[in-house]
């Protein structure tokens, strides 16, 4: 996917603007915020923390990682999975277009994958004539707008009951209603077509359990079951980093994730996959191919921000984080929104082509606090601001105005020279705006004026009586 | 030449990744604890929470009645989609389907108004259906047609998913390689794309009706 995330600032402003979009964003993240809270503390918050720590048996599988990846290549293996190794984007495109070739595909029905969407895929199929149908209600959405996921758990979060209406009716010539359910239906309707027809089902993979080569998915429609029941072929594109240990490790994961996405204790579809479909089985597909992606998570591997790999992708960051809230996602410019997306985003496209996105955080660590896997997204955030500095890619006007901040404060005779000049030059009503670069500051809030006396004043004053 | 398996593990292997601090012991914390593990407590909480899911949930005193059950649910349906009934517990179920007229259809018929399953296992504290893949047991059955029945025992209750992955590794080892997917199915197929409304029966059925034989 083409990434856009240096023009973070002005398509911030822009969505700022949207009153629309932002009523959509602020009343679902509200919403998934407090059902998340209610399901990770259902038996006391004691409880919920020492989950978050238990979920920590993600730091010990990456630590892990090669051997684990070995272990579970051979496991799929042995249960009849066809494992197959990417470097980067073109090469899983190039995987997917050769399985695709060597079955004679016509048409591919895909369950929600972000990986997917990180190597262009679905870009790539059609450039060679396949048919490409995402089929989760939200990227069916997506697809027919030409648009991009905003989140990675609710990818049309961004998107009003009346905007996606309007969208069926001109795209798809729904009769019209103002009925969620009808349009649910009659989306439905025309995706079980599809189903019905594929040659192909493509789906990501949330965890592939190492000891027992299972590669495991969670979902609500039933989409993720028809791509994976219905055509003869199920392709599964996957981080390298997804690996998990144990049948123990999984049983916290996978309830961890969706008390934490969505605030359900089980999705309705948790589904565990050891292979296609066995002698004597009535249905399922002929083979299964795994897709072991690495697109850059090697050399994060290889970082300080390896722990950022633990991400279980449940958006719970995206539903905390006041600047997503307020910006949606895609202002952010790429796959992957909020905290954790101004985390990898520079990392997995390089910084400088996501230089504004350290800086799209007020730090207030929420989405540590919400985080399943407790990944300190503040101090990577702060850290990367630290790289872009030190790589030279950081605004010039930053430097200048901490060093003058560095003159005034290093010296106590000048500190109070300039509160002096500032209450001098303000007056009793200072301007509630600011001039020149310091407009920004007082775009949105008004100017306070300062005390009439220094605090040092003070202090010397009470201090002579 | 080098494979591209070979240049990512050659990179994942150069280096001793930073992953932070963890305090992981091999002690397993419940997700869900706190709860009366005795049958009587299982199954009482396993109705709460499937109820709470939005599923139908039956407790008919005799097998006749379970069938019942299953009669009025079809209504003035004539065709079903099935497991073999061997692996539904329900003995004599298929002469009376047939009596009633009922024809067992298969495969991908996805004009089939109810599909009908066992299941291999349930869990209390998700209110969840575990349902192996295998011989006699579609996938299609529990997701094509718009309403799933599915006839289960008290005594396949178990707590939690935790009990059922300890009970695949001390009783079942081989679950992984005898069975090609394994599907925990938590109420009926639901979405909240839009709007965040929630709507039930987006892919798979709408309707989930769960009969317990005591």
């Amino acid at each position: 996917m083409k990434i856009t995330s240096n023009n973070f600032i002005p398509a911030a402003r822009e969505a700022l603007a949207d009153q629309d979009m932002r009523r959509s964003v602020n009343q679902a993240t509200t919403t998934a915020y407090q059902k998340r809270k209610n399901l990770m503390f259902e038996f006391g918050i004691e409880h919920g923390e020492a989950l978050r720590q238990q979920a920590q048996v993600r730091r010990r599988a990456l630590s892990r990682l090669p051997d684990l990846l070995g272990l579970a290549e051979t496991r799929m293996i042995e249960n009849g999975i066809h494992v197959l190794w990417a470097n980067d984007s073109s090469e899983v495109n190039q995987d997917v277009l050769e399985i695709i070739n060597r079955h004679s595909v016509k048409t591919v029905v895909k369950s929600k994958s972000m990986v997917s969407e990180e190597v262009g895929l679905n870009d790539a199929l059609q450039d060679h004539g396949i048919e490409v149908m995402e089929t989760d209600l939200g990227e069916y959405i997506i697809q027919l707008a030409d648009e991009t996921p905003s989140h990675i758990v609710t990818p049309v979060i961004h998107k009003s009951l009346a905007s996606i209406r309007d969208l069926f009716i001109s795209e798809l010539d729904m009769p019209p209603t103002d009925d969620a359910v009808q349009m649910a239906r009659f989306a439905r309707q025309i995706l079980r077509e599809k189903f019905l027809a594929a040659d192909m089902g493509i789906t990501g993979g949330n965890f592939i359990i190492a000891e027992t080569g299972t590669l495991c998915l969670v979902t609500n429609e039933g989409n993720g079951r028809m791509v994976t029941s219905l055509p003869r072929l199920h392709v599964a594109i996957v981080g390298i980093e997804k690996v998990i240990e144990s049948l123990e490790d999984y049983a916290t994961l996978t309830q961890v994730l969706p008390r934490s996405a969505t605030g359900q204790a089980m999705p309705v579809y948790t589904h565990m996959y050891s292979g296609p479909r066995k002698a004597g089985e009535d249905d399922g597909p002929d083979e299964l191919y795994v897709i072991l992606v690495d697109n850059g998570r090697s050399e994060i591997f290889a970082t300080k921000y390896a722990q950022v790999l633990t991400c279980i992708r449940c958006g719970a960051c995206m539903n905390a984080c006041p600047v997503y809230r307020s910006t949606g996602g895609h202002a952010y410019g790429w796959v992957y929104p909020g905290p954790v997306g101004a985390v990898i985003t520079p990392l997995l496209n390089g910084l400088d082509n996501a230089k504004p996105l350290p800086f799209a955080s007020s730090l207030c660590g929420a989405c540590k606090e919400v985080c399943p896997v407790d990944i300190d997204l503040p101090q990577m955030l702060l850290d990367l601001r630290d790289d872009l500095v030190r790589a030279g890619m950081d605004e010039k006007m930053w430097l200048w105005a901490m060093r003058l901040w560095q003159f005034g404060n290093v010296s106590p005779g000048i500190f109070e020279l300039g509160g002096k000049v500032a209450r001098s030059l303000t007056g009793e009503k200072p301007p509630e705006h600011l001039p020149g670069p310091l407009a920004g500051w007082t775009k949105y809030r008004n100017f306070p004026p300062f005390a009439k006396k220094s605090f040092r004043q003070q202090w010397k004053e009470r201090r002579g009586n | 030449m080098v494979t591209s398996r070979e240049e990512i593990l050659n990179r994942l292997r150069s280096v001793q990744p930073e992953v932070g601090d963890f305090e992981v012991t091999n002690d397993y914390l419940p997700v869900a604890p706190r709860m009366d593990r005795s049958p009587q407590g299982l199954l009482d909480l396993f109705v709460e929470v499937a109820q709470n899911l939005s599923c139908k949930v039956y407790l008919p005193a005799n097998q006749s009645q379970a069938i019942q059950v299953i009669l009025e649910l079809l209504d003035d349906e004539q065709r079903l989609l099935s497991w073999d009934f061997e692996n539904i517990p329900l003995p004599g179920l298929a002469e009376i389907l047939s009596e009633h007229g009922i024809e067992i259809s298969s495969g991908r018929d996805a004009s089939v108004k109810v599909g009908l399953t066992g299941a291999d296992a349930a869990l209390a504290a998700t209110g969840s259906l575990v349902l192996l893949t295998g011989k006699g047991k579609p996938r299609l059955v529990s997701l094509l047609p718009p309403v799933h029945i599915a006839v289960i025992t008290r005594q396949q209750i178990i707590p939690d998913l935790e009990s059922l992955m300890t009970e695949f590794r001390e009783k079942k080892p081989d679950v992984f390689q005898q069975n090609s997917s394994i599907m925990i199915i938590s109420g009926p197929s639901r979405t909240a794309d839009i709007a965040m409304q929630l709507i039930l029966g987006m892919h798979g059925p709408r309707e989930l009706h769960i009969i317990i034989l005591t």
